[in-house]
């Protein structure tokens, strides 16, 4: 080989590289990255897994139709997902790696203590956050980039005038939760507005997280003599050995969890017969309306097996999804701006984000809550309920 | 606190004292002997735990075969834990530690993807209640004191009228005295070892049909098994089990008539208390 013909090789080379180069760019361009920072281990797992693999169904769908359409311009979507364990220090790391390294600007966390602890990071670092979670304060002005994308208590309160109308006898009523923001939170929500309905709150008990002997908080509880025990904020694996040991111990009455509990993991701890008659929020096992069947036979084909968790926990994809379209945008101030005013189709019904008479900003999300009843160990649909606030 | 109140929380409190005195005992064997603490008995409790729930769930055996299966399995990995880590590393008390605590984040970072992301369950082997002196107690948590009871005696007999156990004690007071006599260090290091894991899977296979399952299970136990042998003395086993039977009491009688907060702060306050006025512990001895 002659020296001219080597430079020209490595000329061509060099140009084929970059344009391998410059192409890579473009395609990598054209992807939109989904943060998920969620515990897929330890006792908060029933949820987490279920947030990843929803988030990535509804994903993995859109892609298969081509991508989404941004401005005539086709983006796929990518789910980037790390475990926190739902350990606030995880969490924070966890989120500083998806906006430090991987680049992230939309994403969903789930947990409120550690949606709590990244606040700061999500405000600072522009990102458009679409969490699962409970705490003071999130929804809120100070938030504006935050769309909380699950019911919460002030929401989901409303299904204790249900249980006043249908269920009068039940009027002592004790509470037991996590002992953290989440857990206080919820509980205060949720006594204000059940005292206000004319229930008596017997007893109010707050639990480490990492707790698995809850005898002698269940002894406190028990000498109250309460009707019915609140979980709210409760991982299914804590409800189920709250549960199970609460029945031990003798108590015969009901068991509330109007945040979201799978009750068929909690089942499996608790024991089926325990769980009989539990009221819970956002999980329903049947009926099942022809929208969800749907989701359920994908889930379980992409899966292998179903987790009726995921129904409600596809509100941060399908908003997400409904706003880029609407803003027609990449950029998360105006996916936030059209989150504001776009309508949704979630597997429930019409959704939107609302509630700004409440929270002094509209970035909740507002839908027909759906609420279950233990029957037979299955989480049977019993209403549909819209929340107090629009 | 109404009387019946008091009896069943002292009850459960005895249940729970049972539990970790198990844990504390090997954890008190192994410092005793070895001078060393074995932040890996956490991990072993669980692992403990997960024999039951394959050989007794999943398998289908008699839990108390189940239970056996457990302590032979884990105590013969505690052998091997002697031989491959502790021994190579000449007794080092520094290293050992890193070493444990590198096999413990090991153990527990592997049991997510061996036991799988959810928190797994037993059912029970006891099921029921049962009334003592006109209170409702769960038959399961009544079965964990006579269980722990008989492991806690079984091993005083070993440790005191056995050979193996005067070597024990031999190497305890004098390792090099005990060498000149004949003993066999390695062997009997690596005996106590195997008794220390035995022990701690005991507690986790008590605990598997009472609590859940996950791989981290063993935190909580090991740092309550920490505190009772500092309260008790680091390294007797007297101490351990007074120390044991105090911390279970605390934990049940003031967190059924306080709450688990008050409960948590006091068993700390009572702890520094009973350091203040005996450095060493309740049975403790200046080295």
């Amino acid at each position: 080989m002659t020296a001219p013909r080597c430079v020209r090789w490595a000329a061509f080379l060099a140009v084929a590289g970059l344009a391998f180069v410059g192409w890579g760019s473009a395609h990598a361009a054209d992807v939109i990255k989904f943060g998920v920072s969620t515990p897929l281990s330890g006792p908060a797992a029933p949820w987490g897994i279920p947030h990843k693999n929803a988030t990535e169904l509804i994903f993995d769908e859109i892609n298969a139709q081509g991508g989404l359409d941004v401005g005539g311009k086709k983006y796929k979507l990518e789910v980037v997902a790390y475990d926190h364990k739902y350990v606030i220090a995880e969490g924070v790391a966890t989120v500083n790696r998806l906006i430090a390294k991987d680049g992230v600007k939309f994403i969903s966390i789930l947990g409120g203590a550690v949606v709590k602890a990244n606040e700061e990071a999500v405000n600072e670092g522009r990102v458009l956050n679409l969490p699962l979670a409970y705490a003071d304060g999130l929804v809120s002005p100070r938030n504006p980039l935050t769309f909380h994308s699950f019911p919460s208590p002030p929401e989901t309160t409303t299904f204790w005038k249900w249980i006043k109308q249908n269920h009068p006898n039940l009027k002592r009523v004790a509470t037991i939760s996590p002992n953290d923001d989440t857990g206080w939170w919820s509980i205060k929500v949720e006594t204000t507005f059940i005292q206000k309905l004319g229930y008596e709150t017997v007893a109010k008990e707050f639990f480490e997280r990492t707790m698995t002997d809850f005898n002698p908080v269940l002894l406190r509880i028990l000498a109250q003599k309460p009707d019915i025990i609140s979980v709210l904020a409760s991982p299914a694996g804590s409800v189920g050995l709250i549960i199970k040991q609460a029945r031990e111990l003798g108590f015969k009455g009901r068991f509330i969890h109007i945040g979201q509990v799978d009750t068929s993991v909690v089942a499996n701890i608790a024991g089926k017969a325990n769980v009989e008659g539990m009221w819970v929020h956002g999980f329903v096992q049947a009926p099942l309306p022809e929208k969800v069947k749907s989701w359920q036979a994908r889930y379980t084909k992409k899966y292998g097996e179903w987790n009726a968790t995921s129904i409600d926990f596809t509100n941060p994809a399908f908003a997400f999804v409904a706003a880029v379209r609407k803003a027609q945008s990449v950029e998360p101030k105006k996916v936030a701006d059209a989150l504001s005013i776009v309508e949704f189709d979630n597997l429930w019904g019409k959704a939107h984000f609302g509630g700004k008479d409440y929270y002094g900003v509209g970035n909740q999300i507002i839908y027909p809550m759906p609420f279950s009843e233990v029957k037979d160990g299955v989480a049977t649909l019993v209403v549909q309920l819209l929340p107090p606030h629009n | 606190m109404t009387p019946a109140l008091f009896v069943q929380s002292a009850i459960i409190g005895v249940s729970l004292a049972s539990i970790y005195i198990l844990m504390a005992l090997g954890l008190t064997l192994m410092f005793g002997m070895m001078h060393i603490i074995n932040f890996a008995h956490g991990a072993v409790y669980m692992l403990g735990a997960f024999v039951i729930y394959y050989v007794f769930f999943q398998g289908g055996a008699p839990y108390f075969a189940a239970f056996v299966a457990s302590m032979i399995l884990l105590g013969i990995f505690g052998y091997l834990v002697e031989r491959s880590i502790y021994r190579p590393i000449k007794g080092g008390i520094e290293p050992t530690l890193v070493a444990l605590i590198a096999l413990t984040t090991f153990l527990q970072a592997a049991g997510y993807p061996v036991f799988g992301q959810l928190d797994k369950h037993v059912p029970p082997v006891f099921p029921g209640t049962r009334n003592i002196l006109g209170v409702g107690i769960s038959i399961e948590r009544l079965m964990i004191i006579p269980l722990a009871g008989a492991l806690v005696i079984g091993l005083y007999l070993f440790i005191n009228k056995t050979r193996l156990g005067a070597a024990m004690r031999a190497i305890e007071q004098d390792k090099e005295a005990a060498a000149l006599q004949g003993v066999n260090v390695h062997v009997v290091n690596g005996l106590a070892f195997a008794v220390g894991f035995a022990l701690a899977a005991a507690s986790g296979a008590l605990m598997a049909p009472i609590f859940k399952l996950d791989p981290m299970m063993g935190e909580q136990p090991l740092l309550k098994a920490f505190i009772i042998i500092i309260l008790g003395g680091l390294g007797s086993i007297p101490g351990a089990i007074l120390g044991g039977l105090m911390l279970g009491l605390i934990d049940s009688i003031i967190a059924t008539a306080l709450g688990a907060e008050p409960a948590f702060l006091l068993s700390f306050v009572f702890i520094i208390l009973v350091l203040l006025f005996k450095p060493t512990g309740l049975f403790g001895y200046a080295p």
